[in-house]
């Protein structure tokens, strides 16, 4: 029992390791160098190191681009960095492409619009793009009539939202300011000033309890206080 | 290259324009605007005909896969750029931490070894030629 336990180990001895019947102890020529050595045999053997040591393994060359250098600044980056860590940039595709028209910012997948589907099923192509014959345009005689609900969509909000803020930009930038921007910059203005009547409030609130607490110490110290005692009681 | 894909930007441009005017066409047809209809199918063709001349000249411009999963989920593909450039930055700044690193160690280890093996250290020194 115990012999065939022994037997099945053997296998995995270093005798049959894949790598022959070397000992795993035993150095392999490796990729540090030789160690070159002179053996002398006869009365009195020795082993002379007759070569450079391992230590002298040439070091790998130096490439003058490391990670050391600042990559941002080698490739000229610096401008693209800061123009996108400075900023917080908006999480929607809208904003990125403000004059597409219809919703964009829903995930491609759920109207079969992703791109990932372009790349996976490319669609036929290679031939000649011709214009539409008579007989083919015929195909695209339509009845009179609106749509049924579900193909009809209106999504001009997003684009609404962002002409505002292209006609404000134009504004910075010295052009004339339109009704819309006027409006915006009334609706700001008068909520800071909801802010400043706020804060005024509060500094009226603050230096009324300040004065009512000055007028307590005071009364608290002078000797006309109705809280402390006069002379009369004091001797009594 | 820049005015390649300018001209390219226009022509998409142009093309959806010109389908968001056939989708008002079309969402409350009218039968007297059947030829505008027609006009803008044969412009939609046109408008195929010049993206696809356009094709040659944006050969060489790569685009990250990735950059496209930003776009299907509806994100905005400038934070891949930033999700990128940051990685960058980050991955820049640990190599040169770890070349700093190891800069002051060999240093270091030069120092100990000189002022333990002295000997050794001058003859390595001299068969580094780096004396």
């Amino acid at each position: 029992m115990m012999g065939d336990q022994f037997r099945k180990v053997e296998p995995y001895s270093p005798k049959s390791s894949p790598r022959g019947a070397r000992s795993p102890v035993v150095s392999r020529q490796d990729s540090s160098g030789t160690l070159k050595t002179t053996i002398l045999l006869g009365k009195n053997p020795s082993i002379v190191p007759s070569g450079p040591f391992y230590l002298m393994k040439e070091p790998p060359v130096e490439s003058e681009l490391t990670g050391a250098t600042n990559l941002m600044a080698y490739y000229g980056l610096e401008h693209s960095y800061s123009k996108f860590s400075g900023k917080k940039l908006k999480e929607q595709l809208s904003s990125f492409l403000p004059t597409l028209p219809g919703v964009i910012d829903s995930p491609g997948q759920q109207d079969n619009s992703s791109l990932r589907s372009v790349i996976e099923k490319p669609p036929i192509g290679g031939k000649e793009l011709l214009p539409l014959t008579n007989v083919q345009l015929d195909g695209f005689r339509l009845h009179p009539g609106p749509l049924p609900e579900q193909y009809r969509y209106t999504s001009t909000v997003p684009i609404k939202k962002h002409k505002n803020k292209h006609k404000k930009h134009k504004h910075k930038e010295g052009g004339l300011p339109s009704q819309e921007t006027t409006i915006t910059d009334t609706s700001s203005d008068t909520h800071e000033k909801k802010h400043k009547k706020q804060k005024r409030h509060d500094e009226d609130k603050e230096r009324k309890k300040r004065k009512k607490e000055k007028k307590r110490k005071k009364q608290k110290h002078s000797p006309e206080h109705s809280g402390g005692l006069t002379p009369g009681q004091h001797s009594s | 290259m820049a005015s390649s894909l300018e001209n390219l930007e226009t022509q998409l441009e142009m093309f959806i324009e010109n389908v968001r005017q056939i989708h008002i066409i079309v969402s409350d047809f009218q039968p007297q605007s059947q030829s505008v209809l027609n006009q803008k199918l044969q412009s939609l063709v046109h408008g195929l005909q010049e993206v696809d001349k356009l094709k040659s000249q944006v050969q060489d411009v790569h685009v990250p896969l990735e950059v496209f999963d930003y776009i299907d989920q509806g994100r905005n593909p400038q934070l891949y750029t930033k999700d990128c450039i940051e990685k960058a930055l980050a991955k820049n700044e640990q190599v040169k931490g770890k070349i700093d690193a190891y800069r002051k160690f060999k240093a270091n280890m030069l120092l100990e070894l000189s002022r333990t093996f002295p000997n050794e250290l001058s003859k390595y020194r001299a068969l580094r030629g780096d004396e």
